[in-house]
């Protein structure tokens, strides 16, 4: 079964630990506890998986900080990347 | 008590390598400054492309990142060698050189009249300090005498939960027994500048450091800009991207990991070294090259780069350290890589990896050569522009 790290207990994304297949039952863990998810896409180790729905414009939180706003519907076992994640950070900001 | 065996200087920190420099103070003195150091074994060439034709900030960074190099603890001494019309003349920089406690010589290309007769005043100059340098032994210093660089390059996933996080715990070692670290990439710090202010030991350290990430986010904004060039604007690279890293705050968060948990000291500017102990913040691109290059100009004897991806890359006369946090990548580029933190996606204790990283680096610092170093990389000298 693979594993993921969710590093901040603030954190709704976790880093997959081994190249995940859809469906399959991956075990989330942080320091205190332990969660299931099932991943709706493949994922390729030390990409992020959705621990929870989130819609669009939300905060993406890893290491406890925003890294990004969801970009349309992520839901929970979802894949988050380039596709459905935005970071306006060093760029012109949009008028 | 952890020691490391260096070569003493006269003024600042010892070196732990003792080669002579050979600088070109302008890139029409590249060839002669190369051909120098082929003939004498133990002198490098640091040949770059600038020097002339510059004009404010931009020949100001050139100025100070050569001094910097040219007064760097790993090298007993200096040739430095001019053309004789370049902006950037060559007795600023042999003066600043010995004004650092350096034996230095100069020769300049116009008044020696030819390459054969600059080449071979240089060879006579160069051979002399190297056979100096010969004479000195290695002693025992504390980790209060070192003064360590922090990069990482190649980043994936990894890289932000094992090989920095070693890397941190080094750091703090360091740093706490009253030694000297310094980070940068100052590209690849924004969305963390609220953390690092909030780690700063005085109100103006935490006023630098927001101002300098600040403008460096503008330069990056408008460098940005404009619909032509979008497909440009990506700030982390495709292979960062492929590693699992997606935006250039996650790469900012899990960068800073390297820097430990201690106090930040201060900022220093491109060429500045830091004059007290602690952790500094040296403003600069994250560029590899220009990156290194500045962490060598600010005195680094030794700089540790992380990498996820795996890069094979090296500076002349300072050791680049390359560990990884991938066991995989370890395993596919073991030749480039000194140490593997990869355990730690394992369940390794950061501690007990870091313990062992440590103890690599001072192994490293006492002699014992990098992988790049072994493998003759030297690609990472590289001035940087504005």
């Amino acid at each position: 079964m693979a594993k993921a790290l969710k590093i901040n207990p603030r954190d709704n994304v976790a880093v997959v630990l081994a190249d995940v297949s859809p469906g399959e039952e991956i075990v989330v863990t942080t320091d205190d506890t332990v969660v299931r998810i099932e991943a709706r896409q493949a994922i390729a180790s030390g990409h992020k998986i959705a621990l929870m729905d989130l819609g669009n414009d939300q905060p993406i939180i890893k290491y406890g900080e925003e890294i990004g706003r969801a970009q349309g519907e992520i839901g929970a076992g979802d894949w988050v990347h380039l596709h459905n994640l935005t970071c306006r950070r060093g760029h012109e900001k949009p008028a | 008590m952890k020691t490391f065996e260096g070569y003493r200087r006269s003024q600042g920190l010892p070196g732990i390598r003792n080669t002579v420099a050979v600088i070109p103070s302008v890139f029409c003195a590249n060839t002669v400054a190369r051909r120098i150091a082929e003939h004498v074994a133990g002198a490098i060439a640091f040949c770059h492309p600038v020097g002339c034709s510059q004009v404010g900030l931009d020949l100001e960074l050139t100025a100070r990142g050569l001094k910097g190099i040219g007064r760097h603890p790993n090298f007993y001494g200096a040739v430095v060698v001019g053309l004789g019309c370049e902006r950037f003349r060559a007795r600023e920089l042999a003066e600043s050189i010995a004004s650092a406690g350096k034996p230095v010589e100069m020769l300049v290309i116009q008044e020696e009249g030819d390459t054969l007769k600059a080449i071979e005043k240089g060879i006579d100059y160069a051979s002399r300090l190297v056979e100096e340098a010969a004479m000195q032994r290695r002693e025992d210093f504390p980790l209060s005498d070192f003064c360590l660089g922090l990069k990482c390059g190649g980043t994936d996933a990894t890289s932000g939960l094992a090989a920095n996080p070693a890397l941190g715990w080094v750091t703090d070692r360091i740093v706490a027994a009253g030694g000297r670290a310094i980070f940068t990439e100052v590209t690849e710090l924004i969305g963390a500048e609220q953390i690092l202010a909030g780690r700063a030991r005085t109100p103006e350290a935490a006023r630098d450091i927001l101002v300098t990430i600040d403008n460096m986010e503008k330069r990056l904004s408008k460098a940005t800009a404009g619909t032509d060039i979008q497909h440009r604007s990506a700030l982390i690279s495709p292979g960062n991207e492929e590693g699992g890293v997606t935006s250039v705050v996650e790469k900012a968060l899990g960068g800073i990991y390297k820097a430990g948990t201690g106090p930040i000291q201060g900022v220093v500017a491109y060429g500045q070294y830091p004059d007290t102990p602690g952790l500094y913040l040296l403003d600069c691109v994250g560029h590899d090259g220009e990156a290194v290059t500045g962490l060598v100009a600010s005195g680094c004897q030794a700089v540790v780069f992380t990498t996820g991806r795996g890069t094979p890359t090296g500076f002349p006369g300072v050791p680049v350290i390359k560990i990884t946090g991938n066991s995989e990548t370890y395993g596919k580029m073991k030749f480039n890589l000194d140490f593997n933190a990869g355990p730690i996606m394992a369940g390794a204790p950061i501690a007990e990896v870091g313990a062992g990283l440590l103890e690599k680096v001072l192994r490293i610092a006492s002699g014992e050569p990098s992988r790049a170093e072994l493998l003759g990389h030297d690609e990472l000298f590289c001035i940087t522009r504005i």
